[in-house]
């Protein structure tokens, strides 16, 4: 069981979860997982998706874009939502974050309902994200009173930083799942008098079909606790002490 | 190495992009990039999505709001001063809709406006419960013409407004531009 605090820094929990090709998907799939999900999601919207897939190829970098329609389907209160699109599923969860306890059932909620929807072949990815933002009191801050996660700058190297991302992999389950963690500012007026920072943890799968269908709940579960142990990893008890635990 | 990298659709144009606005390509003339510039642009920019090309995560899509917020403030931020950007940013999260509709706003506000400083803020009703998204146009010199062209800009997006939630409303308030930005 992980840290609860009071004021948990997360603005955004996601779990998505990417289906491979083999399951059968039509037009009719968002209507009839709104139908199932709609007592609890009732509020529609659409949006229009474009990715660019970027290939690294013998010719050179090479991109292609995919335009997909998604929609969100929203909780009555706007702060969870559901979206579907083209073998995609994903639950959000904004805060004030419900906690895990909040979260879970829904994110169990809306896969069993897919599940009934459509006869899920495999998966492609699943993912559980969790996006930080961490507010701190002054502007210039030394990252290692706050952060276990931060850039190195060697003393040879100018010090005053205007801009970094800081960015890592690490890989579980023999490298079936990696986490990925971010730390990078976030741009504020300059009014403010504070720094703020993002701080965006994602524990994917990594191998298509490594996790059967089955077993995707329990996936989930156990990247919960995954991302719970990285974002203590990444903080320091200051930070902790900012966020005000629970006990 | 195959990834991609997510970025929002206009669908009522045929031949612009508006994700592809959501790079900070310094030197693209256009009002909206080509296509063609756009992998130097993110490689250029959107640190964001940077990660999403060093490490190669197949299939990632924009399932984050947040993230898309985030985007959209950082293209923002090349074209517009912000005077709230806490505000603004609570402002999206409750209304998502205007996601796609703001790219468009600004572009317009731009044309018809190129010589103008671009203001954006949440514009709090003080009698009742309401409020939307401000898009001031500080101008050093305001002329007859003003009123005109701010129409002409305002019928560019007004009608992806139309069954949307939320509200960006295009305006002046005669103030001349200051700051960071004051051209």
């Amino acid at each position: 069981m992980g840290k609860k605090y009071a004021n948990p820094p997360i603005e955004e929990a996601v779990c998505e979860f990417r289906l491979t090709p083999e399951t059968r998907w039509d037009l009719t799939v968002p209507g009839l997982l709104y139908e199932r999900l709609k007592e609890t999601f009732p509020q529609k919207e659409q949006r229009m998706i474009q990715e660019v897939e970027l290939t690294q190829g013998p010719e050179g970098l090479q991109q292609q874009i995919r335009t997909s329609e998604r929609l969100w389907f929203f909780t009555e209160d706007r702060k969870m939502l559901a979206q579907v699109g083209p073998r995609l599923l994903a639950v959000n969860a904004l805060k004030p974050y419900p906690h895990w306890e909040g979260f879970k059932p829904r994110i169990d909620m809306v896969w069993k309902s897919l599940q009934e929807t459509v006869e899920v072949q495999g998966l492609e990815r699943i993912g559980l994200r969790y996006i930080n933002r961490i507010e701190l009191p002054a502007p210039n801050v030394k990252f290692d009173e706050y952060f276990d996660f931060y850039p190195f700058v060697g003393q040879r190297l100018p010090q005053h930083i205007a801009y970094f991302l800081a960015a890592v992999e690490f890989s579980y389950a023999d490298d079936r799942d990696h986490c990925r963690v971010q730390l990078a500012p976030i741009r504020l007026s300059g009014k403010e008098g504070k720094a703020a920072f993002m701080l965006d943890l994602d524990y994917f799968l990594t191998r298509p079909r490594g996790v059967a269908a089955a077993d995707a709940l329990a996936w989930v579960e156990e990247a919960h606790s995954r991302v719970e142990e990285v974002f203590e990893g990444c903080i320091t008890d200051k930070l902790r002490n900012m966020f005000e635990e629970v006990l | 190495m195959v990834t991609t990298v997510p970025y929002l659709h206009k669908p009522q144009l045929k031949t612009s992009v508006t994700g592809l606005q959501w790079t900070r390509a310094e030197h693209v003339k256009r009002e909206s990039p080509n296509i063609l510039t756009l992998p130097r642009d993110l490689l250029q920019s959107l640190w964001l999505s940077l990660a999403g090309i060093a490490f190669p995560a197949p299939q990632r899509g924009s399932e984050s709001v947040v993230i898309d917020i985030e985007k959209l403030m950082e293209w923002l931020a090349r074209k517009v001063r912000f005077e709230n950007p806490h505000s603004i940013r609570e402002y999206l999260l409750r209304f998502t809709e205007l996601l796609d509709v703001i790219p468009e706003a600004v572009d317009a506000a731009k044309k018809h406006f190129p010589e103008a400083q671009l203001v954006m803020d949440v514009y709090q009703d003080p009698e009742i419960a309401d409020c939307y998204l401000v898009l001031y146009m500080r101008l050093k010199h305001y002329d007859d013409s003003v009123i005109e062209r701010l129409e002409k800009a305002e019928a560019e997006f007004l009608n992806q407004l139309v069954n949307k939630r939320g509200w960006i409303q295009l305006t002046t308030d005669f103030r001349e531009p200051e700051g960071e930005g004051a051209v």
